[in-house]
């Protein structure tokens, strides 16, 4: 098993933040801002040193729950600074994205990190297709599209033109290319039908999130079955789970802070607008249709001991097949550093030298 | 709403060899060869027929076929035009633009077959540095039977021609993306090379 750390930009921010998202930019404290981003980089030597093998860094945007609206910079920093962990950049959102300039930044990056990058595309949560004015119902297509495009311009020798459903271009030939050939290891981050179905025809990963290990298991079944109709089978290494842990030193400790948690969206949205995004963001585990997480946190699905932990990553395994693991260890957002330094270290010395074998 | 372009059928005598061809629209000639019993006029050709005459030809394949086209290009008075072809007439359409290159102003290749590995024309592709009418090859990202390795070497072969994927259209890219194949060959043949250029207007409010 390969363990990433999902790195969320801690921002302590000196006063207390309105809830609602967007939050106002006038609330930001350029002092709390540039001790986020320098405490980012001591905690990850703190994860090298751990013997993680990835830091993961995602886009979010408007909020300072995860202060890190381009991932593509937060990535060249850290890879700047760490000289060992791979970077996974869990993702680029893809539709809002001019694509061509992902797939140029993304080269450059891996050129720059010599080839120690990872990629997932996505098409992003619920909210977000609030910043840039993306039109939910367009997300799923235009993500698709982009990714194949990124893919092209990846792979694509000759200068190419492109001529989609909602990118156009008539010429694209980019320089540099990525260092790891013909691209660096790549997911399509998401538990749809077309998510999978991209990733098999593509010969990409498979990325999975929050969601119980049998209801995750059933996208990644689904995505196999989908390998195995375009004739080749993934890795373990290409399904990737990305969850919440909440590890203590007993399980009794483990489950009280999780009930001290509030069960509080990670973005609060005002409820007609929530309503509206249930209507018109369609999305789908396996063609199964699901509601986007718009209320409620995300769910912690590895709760407990060291003991009862390693149990659990073993069921994941077996259950969703997935062969690295990108753990959130502390619930993001919170100004409380202390905790998740504690249960970084219990999980670096207890919990990841048992689940390497796994 | 745009009436449909209403398409009239003829027949030419070119060369000993009978020509079916269907004809609409007004101005620039826009020829397009079709492989013998593709059946036409698509949604694609409306579109196309406002903007140019559009011509549609079907012209048996093999070696004589190049000279059938020039035949019946002469019979319609069809001077300089833009030439499009798919898939195995795209030979042919090749063959006229090194014979005459005065004939074609611009060159539009759908899907070409000609240097697949399977049949492979190397007296062709021998010939393929010579073209010197502007050139563009399109290729469906979902073509199974031209893949971009053959799109590819069409580029690499012919000076300064251009590749372009139409997403997510399989071999028939007219049929499978009419919109996006009739507004990339209108560019071109109106444009060609400088087609690369946009002239696309994002001013939302003036």
């Amino acid at each position: 098993m390969k363990v990433s750390f999902f790195e969320t930009v801690r921002y302590v921010p000196p006063r207390a933040l309105p809830a609602e998202w967007p939050v106002p930019s006038g609330a930001y404290d350029p002092a709390a801002g540039a001790a986020a981003y320098q405490g980012m980089i001591e905690r990850l030597e703190y994860v090298e040193a751990l013997g993680f093998d990835w830091v993961s860094v995602s886009e979010h945007h408007y909020s300072p729950r995860i202060l890190s609206p381009s991932p593509i910079v937060s990535a060249a920093f850290i890879a700047a600074r760490l000289k060992k962990l791979t970077i996974a950049l869990l993702g680029p959102i893809v539709p809002h994205s001019n694509p061509v300039r992902v797939a140029e930044e993304l080269a450059m990056l891996d050129t720059m990190a010599q080839g120690r990058l990872v990629v997932g595309l996505l098409r992003g949560t619920a909210n977000e297709a609030m910043t840039y004015d993306l039109n939910p119902q367009e997300a799923r297509e235009r993500t698709d599209e982009g990714m194949e495009l990124i893919l092209k311009a990846w792979t694509e020798p000759q200068p190419f033109g492109w001529q989609g459903r909602h990118f156009q271009y008539r010429t694209v030939s980019i320089w540099p290319r990525p260092l790891q050939q013909p691209h660096p290891p790549t997911y399509a981050l998401g538990t749809s039908r077309e998510s999978c179905e991209f990733a098999a025809r593509h010969r990409l990963g498979c990325g999975v999130s929050y969601g119980p290990f049998e209801v995750m298991a059933r996208a990644t079944r689904y995505y196999r079955e989908q390998c195995a109709r375009h004739g080749w089978q993934p890795t373990a290494e290409q399904i990737l789970y990305r969850a919440n842990m909440l590890v203590a030193e007993t399980d009794d400790e483990a489950h009280a802070v999780l009930r001290a948690q509030a069960n509080q969206a990670p973005f609060t949205m005002r409820p007609a607008v929530r309503d509206a995004m249930m209507t018109l963001d369609a999305r789908n585990i396996a063609g199964e249709a699901r509601a986007p997480v718009v209320t409620g946190a995300l769910p912690t699905t590895f709760v407990g001991s060291p003991d009862t932990v390693v149990e659990q990553v073993r069921r994941c395994r077996d259950v969703v097949g997935a062969g690295v693991l990108d753990l959130s260890l502390h619930t993001p957002g919170s100004a409380d550093l202390a905790p998740l330094m504690r249960a970084l270290e219990l999980f670096g010395t207890k919990v990841l030298p048992r689940i390497r074998e796994i | 709403m745009v009436t449909p372009t209403a398409f009239r059928e003829g027949e030419v005598e070119a060369g000993g060899v009978r020509v079916r061809y269907l004809e609409a629209g007004q101005g620039m000639p826009l020829v397009h060869l079709q492989a013998a019993g593709t059946p036409g006029p698509t949604r694609a050709h409306e579109l196309l027929g406002r903007r140019f005459r559009v011509v549609i030809v079907a012209v048996p394949d093999g070696p004589s076929s190049v000279d059938t086209l020039w035949h019946a290009l002469t019979a319609l008075s069809l001077d300089a035009v833009g030439l499009a072809a798919d898939s195995s007439s795209a030979a042919a359409a090749l063959r006229l633009a090194l014979q005459a290159p005065e004939r074609v102003r611009a060159l539009v290749l759908e899907a070409p077959a000609a240097l697949r590995p399977a049949d492979r024309d190397a007296d062709l592709a021998r010939r393929l540095p010579g073209v010197a009418t502007p050139t563009l090859i399109l290729l469906g990202t979902r073509d199974d039977a031209v893949l971009a390795a053959t799109g590819r070497s069409y580029k690499a072969l012919i000076p300064g021609s251009h590749l372009v994927f139409v997403y997510e259209a399989g071999h028939a890219i007219g049929a499978d993306r009419p919109e996006a194949f009739a507004e990339v060959v209108a560019d071109f043949v109106e444009r060609r090379d400088a087609f690369v250029i946009s002239r696309a207007q994002t001013v939302i409010h003036p």
